[in-house]
């Protein structure tokens, strides 16, 4: 194996035009990282940078082998796997970076830019946000930047290299946009990038711990948008149901979507006037499918309605996803159910909270009904101190007596867990629902939609009573009505908020927020969720009615044909061939009839004499043509010599 | 517009004038035997309002070259004979105190005529050849705080002997670089040889030859060469062969944005002598030897190293459009 030489400097000009563009697209990864994968592609794109400057050597080979296999483990012992978005953009990364220490020439940088290029689109596996429109352009015209600064023309500037990417890519343009359009669209798509699993997502858990929710509520992030068609319900019906709990082992209540595949509509009967909507869901990586309470009809695939009117996916939400459903928020469920027999809704554990079922079967006791004990119960919550706060105290062993009789505040996990034991502990059937309950209208311009953010989740129980099946009752709602009325965002901005732990948002930073938002909304319907719907839709908005997939590629293939005639067009309108007049014209004429080529540098009367030398043809009109040609190409302009050198030109052809 | 008008009047003076530069060159030609290239040559680059370098042994009638152009051209003529004790001031002159007004007087030196001969540059000291070099780029001399300014036409011919002479002190490339075109004059041809040696005295011979031309119509002259025509192609011919120069790995330095400069004004002056009705390739080709040769200098593992064979070498290279 050959020494190592010492870098000459050379790549100092590109490099650190390299290195900007692979840095640009790093970016978008690096949440997603661990941290010594980005450390590392730091130190080595520093190192590589010093090694040109400083005329140093490159590492040994040995170095950057075992350095190659040791990322190569760690990457795998971090992901326990090698495919997917996660591993697989560490993995580019990393190499990346220890390609960057044995980069020596040029062809190893167009290495370093392929990978550049690759990890701007990896990033687009991850998350599709309305500014990865703008990142993907940029990354791009660096990445070309890049790449026409290392073409080995004499070194154009980097100005003109920005520029002739920039040209680049606008003619690109129309043809992305075509083919964007038009190109047919499956419903389904052949492949899915695996979920990164690695990546926490933020919404409702499968199951509920005091605490759980009150955090989530700090959280501004979007849970799901809504468009309704016609009225929007008034905040009292926005409970967005979700999961069900009904095990409870004194801390914590889980439930299960163990009815997929059975659809439990005939549980329930509708009531009051239909509603739709549209809901668009942002990923949750859960099967949990959300809507108004209680769905009628939804729009999304291999969805059931399980056992507690719960709808579930089979396949977990990993992507955005949108669905038009129809609720009624008035509806009786479960009416005639005979199941609770058993204490599957009545259970509670052995021990624990014994304060608690004290408290409520003495209340129980004190009233005739089931009804009456509901009431009393709410209206304890209500008159008594009992405080709703984000920032709960801590709870011990037995959470329920602890927050009932000492803490007194709570959040609305804390009140519904505490109703659903004091309802359980006199025997009535109860169960916690899991969801976000109001949501923020968002008007901008025409169009209005309502934002629910994961501060909106919610929990609240329902009881079963005779003859009247499952019944919801919000405990939140006897301790604060406003939370219920006015929706978490309206409560947050509306004063209440300080009170609560929020630190209140400025009017105009929220007003802000929300036509982001809607930008937003706007942009996940028609960019990111232009599907076969979407695609029907549109194409009829341009007049082509009845699309079907073979018209849409032959309108694709046309479009394609002539924006690559019209850029072709351009492309040869912008290329000025070297003018050739007409004197050099007739003289190449006059060259080519003698048969002899002019040597370079020759001169016209050079190679005249040359010419007349070889006593090929002692013709005087050689020398009558040279001076003519001599007069026209290089004198000012004059017609008469042009005149004269054309007589002489066709004459010497016509003579010989 | 005023200028166009200047320009045509110009012209129409310029045609008898062009005579008048014929008949200096027949003169010329008759005093210098077998020479007609370089007196071509030594024409242009008065006429570019550039100064001359004649290089070569002793002898071979640098001096009366010089002597032949000032009388020809009408022109005052002083020669200034470098030695190795010449001071800057014996060229550009002295300051002398006046006793009977009080005041310091400026005897001007003999740099202070038209054509000054600058007789073997390269055997004074480097003090002495800038005072000289320095007044033909400034074309004016200071001294004890005043300027004066030269007579025009200003043109200095300086002879030099190759310096691989004993004591001498060749001029660096810098110093070289003003002058418009360096020329050889080279051993005159057998039969020429033989008219030297058989004929008349060349001195003697100046002596009856009148002067063919004025100061005054010199300036026009000038002028009017500085307007030829030079075409687009012929832009692109000079640019070709500057970027040759630059390009080649044969030279450690190509010519400078003054050296292609010079050289396209000493082809219009070329084309002018030769009356074409612009500048032609083979003007170009004429000069390029004379204004490129001593701009250029070869690699160090270079094979062409005379000025001579550099040129060629670029000629040779470069296409004509």
């Amino acid at each position: 194996m050959a020494k190592q030489r010492a870098t000459d400097g050379t790549l100092l000009r590109s490099l650190p035009w390299t290195l900007t563009a692979l840095c640009f697209s790093v970016l978008p990864h690096i949440p997603y990282l661990p941290i010594w994968i980005t450390g590392a592609f730091a130190i080595c794109a520093a190192l590589r940078l010093y090694v040109e400057y400083r005329r140093k050597r490159l590492p040994a080979r040995w170095i950057r082998v075992a350095l190659a296999l040791g990322s190569f483990f760690g990457v795998f012992a971090i992901y326990e796997n090698i495919s997917g978005v996660g591993p697989g953009s560490a993995l580019l990364i990393i190499m990346a970076a220890l390609k960057l220490l044995e980069t020596h020439q040029r062809r190893d940088q167009f290495v370093l830019l392929f990978i550049s290029v690759f990890l701007i689109m990896a990033s687009l596996l991850r998350e599709q946000y309305l500014w990865s429109l703008p990142f993907l352009v940029i990354g791009t015209l660096i990445t070309m930047t890049a790449w026409l600064g290392m073409s080995p023309g004499q070194g154009a500037s980097i100005r003109r290299n920005f520029l002739s990417s920039s040209r680049l890519l606008l003619y690109a343009a129309p043809l992305t946009l075509a083919m964007w359009i038009l190109f047919p669209r499956l419903s389904s798509p052949f492949w899915a990038v695996p979920v990164d699993s690695s990546q926490a997502t933020s919404g409702l858990s499968e199951s509920m711990s005091p605490g759980d929710i009150s955090s989530l509520s700090l959280s501004n992030k979007v849970a799901f948008r809504v468009d309704f068609v016609d009225q929007v319900p008034p905040p009292k019906d926005l409970y967005w149901r979700g999961l069900v709990l009904y095990n409870f082992n004194g801390r914590t209540w889980t439930g299960a979507n163990e009815a997929i595949g059975h659809d439990r509509r005939d549980n329930v009967e509708y009531l009051g006037a239909p509603i739709s909507y549209q809901v668009t869901l942002e990923p949750t990586a859960q099967h949990t499918v959300f809507a108004l309470d209680v769905p009628l009809e939804w729009s999304i695939d291999r969805t059931t309605m399980g056992l507690h009117q719960q709808l579930a996916r089979e396949r977990p939400i990993d992507q955005r996803i949108s669905y038009k459903a129809v609720s009624h928020t008035t509806f009786r469920s479960n009416r005639t159910e005979t199941i609770f027999d058993n204490n599957y809704y009545r259970g509670l554990p052995e021990e624990g909270n014994a304060r608690t079922r004290a408290l409520a079967k003495n209340m129980r006791e004190a009233v005739s009904s089931e009804t009456d004990f509901i009431e009393d119960v709410l209206r304890m919550f209500n008159e008594q101190a009992y405080f709703y706060t984000l920032e709960p105290p801590q709870l011990g062993r037995n959470p329920v007596d602890q927050f009932l009789f000492e803490a007194r505040q709570g959040f609305c996990e804390h009140y519904a867990s505490a109703f659903a034991v004091m309802m359980r502990a006199v025997g009535i059937p109860t169960r916690i629902v899991l969801g976000y309950q109001g949501g923020e209208l968002n008007n901008f311009g025409n169009y209005s939609y309502m934002i629910v953010r994961q501060s909106d989740a919610h929990a609240w129980t329902e009881v079963w009573l005779e003859n009247r099946g499952w019944v919801r009752v919000d405990p939140t709602a006897a301790v604060a009505p406003e939370r219920i009325s006015a929706g978490m965002s309206g409560a947050r901005l509306g004063g209440l908020g300080a009170s609560w732990g929020f630190s209140s948002t400025s009017e105009l930073l929220h007003n802000l927020t929300l036509k982001w938002d809607a930008l937003n909304a706007k942009w996940n319907e028609w960019i990111l969720g232009y599907g076969p719907e979407n695609q029907t839709k549109f194409l009829k908005l341009l007049g082509i009615d009845d699309p079907d997939w073979r018209r849409m590629m032959l309108t694709l293939i046309g479009i394609i044909t002539v924006m690559i005639v019209i850029i072709s067009g351009l492309l040869v309108r912008r290329y000025r061939a070297p003018k050739i007049d007409e004197a050099s014209l007739l003289y190449r004429r006059f060259v080519r009839q003698i048969g002899i080529q002019p040597i370079i540098g020759e001169t016209p009367r050079l190679y005249a004499r040359r010419v007349q030398a070889q006593g090929k043809c002692g013709n005087p009109a050689i020398n009558d043509i040279t001076e003519q040609y001599l007069l026209c190409r290089y004198g000012p302009d004059d017609t008469t010599a042009m005149r004269r050198l054309r007589a002489a030109v066709n004459d010497f052809a016509v003579a010989a | 517009m005023q200028r166009s008008s200047t320009l045509e009047s110009l012209s129409a003076g310029v045609d008898s004038l062009q005579g008048a530069v014929d008949g200096a060159r027949n003169a010329l030609n008759s005093i210098i035997l077998g020479k007609p290239r370089e007196i071509d040559l030594a024409l242009a680059c008065l006429l570019a309002r550039g100064h001359l370098l004649i290089e070569d042994l002793p002898g071979l009638g640098k001096t009366i070259l010089a002597q032949a152009l000032a009388k020809i051209l009408g022109l005052s003529y002083q020669r200034i004979q470098f030695t190795s004790d010449l001071l800057p001031a014996d060229i550009v002159g002295v300051s002398i105190f006046r006793q009977e007004t009080g005041e310091f007087e400026f005897k001007p030196g003999p740099i202070f005529s038209q054509l000054v001969l600058a007789d073997e540059v390269n055997r004074a000291t480097p003090k002495a050849q800038s005072a000289l070099l320095e007044a033909m780029e400034e074309q004016q001399v200071s001294s004890d705080g005043h300027t004066y300014e030269l007579p025009q036409p200003y043109f200095v011919v300086a002879t030099q002997n190759p310096s691989d002479q004993i004591g001498t002190f060749p001029l660096p490339e810098s110093q070289l670089d003003r002058f418009l075109m360096r020329v050889e004059l080279g051993y005159p041809d057998e039969q020429y040889e033989r008219e030297l040696i058989t004929g008349t005295d060349r001195r003697q011979l100046l002596d009856e030859v009148g002067a063919k031309l004025t100061a005054d119509s010199l300036v026009i002259l000038q002028s009017a060469a500085s307007i030829m025509h030079l075409g687009d192609p012929l832009v692109d011919y000079i640019q070709a062969l500057i970027r040759f120069t630059r390009e080649s790995p044969e030279f450690e330095t190509g010519l400078s944005p003054r050296g292609s400069q010079a050289l396209a004004a000493a082809a219009k002056a070329y084309a002018f002598v030769q009356k074409h009705a612009g500048v032609f390739p083979d003007d170009v080709q004429a000069v390029f030897a004379a204004v490129a040769g001593h701009r250029l200098k070869p690699n160090i593992d270079s094979s062409y190293r005379s000025p001579m064979e550099m040129s060629r070498h670029v000629l040779d290279n470069v296409a004509i459009p």
